[in-house]
């Protein structure tokens, strides 16, 4: 392994979005605000309680699961994509920079992000509902393994986009959807059946749940069932960038 | 036998239906300045992309100081800079940031006094912690300059290097090159300006079609394969065409040019003397003479318009 080069990619690549905080911490920070103030207290009112827990701060875990992931994403789909388009993947095509080099650098950059905006938003609803944590480590291992995942499917994304048009169709068709319908504003448990069957089938439903019952100590499915599937589309996510990177699936000709 | 610098053997890459190479076999001397010249689509910067990581190859073999650059890429790389054809820039940094994780990628601490060395040398002190953004075409290209030596590099590509760079700071350019190779770094460029490899390399290859048609030093490629001319211009064009010049100059290979102005005779070993007596005969009559000495352009034109180009000589430097 290239230690300075590890290193140094890293810094670059956190660098980079801390040299847009405007868009790249602000934004996120803002529009889960909104969702948070919006469903929180205008939701709130009809619904009241969910699992024994307020509406407001049964929410909080799927809003940061929506920065965490979004983050995520953004960062290494942004930064490949860029790279590509303006042609400096090159300098990254010919370092001396392994696939181990290459992942752990891109991964822990976006990983940082996630963090630093889904802290933030962690901190904001910490204002309107308390800053207690069930179960810290569930949470941090939680963020690690969904924001990892994440981050990996973000960058095969931006391998595989030739154009702006490709790098939008997974995230609008694909993820947003099924975080959606990952039970971040509902249980599971709510459904009519078959949904309630249905929506078990969508893997981001066990992260929002395997955070909620980090944040809470309560949720609708085992967090070792979560951890188990969490785990799982982080290896999946992860040797597939690891084969685009060593393979230099439309990266090398 | 040192391992060379850079090394192809029969080095082959087919782009689905078009052969980009064609079995190059190519041996670099470390140290030396080499040229790779060849019209567009040649192949020169498909071999650069292959020897620095970027293209795989489908055939043949490439090393780098001994390093095969699929199966041992990462101690191949090591030893690479390349300065790429087209201009590309991060418009997140700063010249001196960039410098600084270029030199971080190739596994060496960043240094501030290396990093100013670099921007001075490339004149781009002044910008240097200006963002990318705001540099001209030539200052970007100036720093993809600096960016391919600053972790210096063993082996540096300069693929068109100075494209769009203006003659003085081309001059400046050279310069640096030259200094480059005597503190030992192996220089391989590919150009589209022939002075510049005929001022700059130590040996020149030609490549046409992706195979190479010449190789040898600038000097030995003219004296092999240029040709001195004698011009002789006419007091008024020569309409009949070049069928109807007198026999002896026709014998050896005398043409008119288009404007008819000029009668134009290989010298081919023929004393100037003889020629000039030969012209004497011409009418119109001749007005002025004049000896072209044969260039780098006209063998690169030879070489890559010939169809038996391939026959070519090589020579070891």
């Amino acid at each position: 392994m290239n230690g300075i080069g590890f290193r140094t990619l890293l810094a670059k690549e956190t660098r980079r979005f801390l040299k847009v905080p405007g868009q790249t911490l602000a934004q996120p920070v803002v529009t889960t605000t909104l969702y948070f103030l919006v469903f929180g207290y205008a939701l709130g009112g009809r619904v009241r309680e969910i699992d024994g827990v307020s509406y407001i701060r049964f929410i909080i875990p799927g809003l940061i699961l929506l920065t965490l992931t979004q983050n995520a994403f953004l960062n290494t789909s942004s930064s490949m994509f860029i790279a590509k388009l303006q042609g400096t993947i090159v300098d990254l095509l010919i370092a001396p920079l392994g696939v181990a080099d290459l992942l752990a650098a891109f991964l822990t950059a976006a990983v940082a992000r996630g963090f630093l905006t889904g802290g933030l938003v962690w901190l904001i609803s910490g204002l309107f509902c308390g800053f207690s944590v069930a179960h810290p480590l569930w949470v941090i291992v939680y963020m690690l393994l969904i924001a990892t995942a994440f981050a990996a499917i973000g960058l095969a994304v931006a391998i595989w986009s030739d154009k702006f048009e490709q790098l939008n169709v997974v995230p609008t068709f694909v993820l947003t959807p099924l975080t959606f319908l990952g039970g971040i504003f509902y249980s599971a448990r709510m459904l009519p059946h078959p949904w309630d069957t249905v929506t078990r089938l969508n893997p981001i439903l066990y992260m929002v749940e395997g955070l909620r019952f980090g944040f809470l100590g309560t949720a609708s499915s085992s967090p070792y069932l979560g951890l188990a599937i969490t785990g799982g589309v982080v290896a999946i996510a992860t040797v597939l960038t690891a084969w685009m990177l060593a393979t230099g699936y439309k990266l090398r000709s | 036998m040192p391992a060379a610098a850079v090394e192809t053997v029969n080095l082959a890459k087919t782009y689905s239906k078009v052969e980009a190479l064609r079995g190059l076999t190519l041996r670099i001397e470390p140290g030396e300045i080499f040229a790779l010249l060849g019209p567009n689509g040649a192949g020169k910067t498909t071999w650069i992309s292959i020897v620095c990581g970027l293209v795989r190859p489908t055939g043949g073999t490439a090393m780098v100081l001994g390093h095969d650059v699929v199966r041992d890429s990462l101690r191949a790389r090591q030893q690479v800079g390349l300065v790429p054809q087209e201009v590309n820039f991060d418009p997140f940094f700063t010249p001196r940031e960039v410098l600084r994780f270029q030199m971080g990628y190739y596994g060496v601490t960043p240094d501030d006094a290396r990093i100013d060395e670099v921007l001075a040398a490339l004149d781009l002190s002044a910008k240097a912690d200006t963002n990318t953004r705001a540099l001209s075409g030539g200052m970007k290209r100036r720093l993809l300059i600096a960016k391919a030596l600053v972790h210096r590099p063993r082996v540096a590509f300069l693929d068109e290097p100075t494209a769009g760079v203006d003659v003085a700071l081309r001059h400046d350019l050279w310069s640096y090159v030259r200094t480059l190779r005597a503190a030992g770094t192996t220089i391989v460029l590919t150009t589209h300006y022939l002075e510049e490899a005929e001022a700059l390399a130590d040996r020149v290859a030609v490549i046409d079609k992706g195979a190479l048609v010449g190789l040898d030093t600038p000097a030995a490629l003219v004296r092999q394969l240029g040709r001195k001319q004698v011009r002789f211009r006419l007091a008024s064009p020569w309409t009949a065409g070049a069928e109807a010049l007198p026999e002896p100059l026709r014998r050896r290979g005398a043409t008119v040019d288009a404007s008819g102005q000029m009668v134009i005779c290989p010298v081919d070993g023929t004393p100037i003397a003889e020629l000039l007596s030969l012209a004497g005969a011409l009418s119109p009559a001749v007005v002025d003479v004049e000896i072209v000495q044969p260039s780098l352009e006209d063998v690169f034109l030879q070489l890559t318009r010939r169809p038996d180009a391939a026959s070519f000589t090589r020579r070891s430097p």
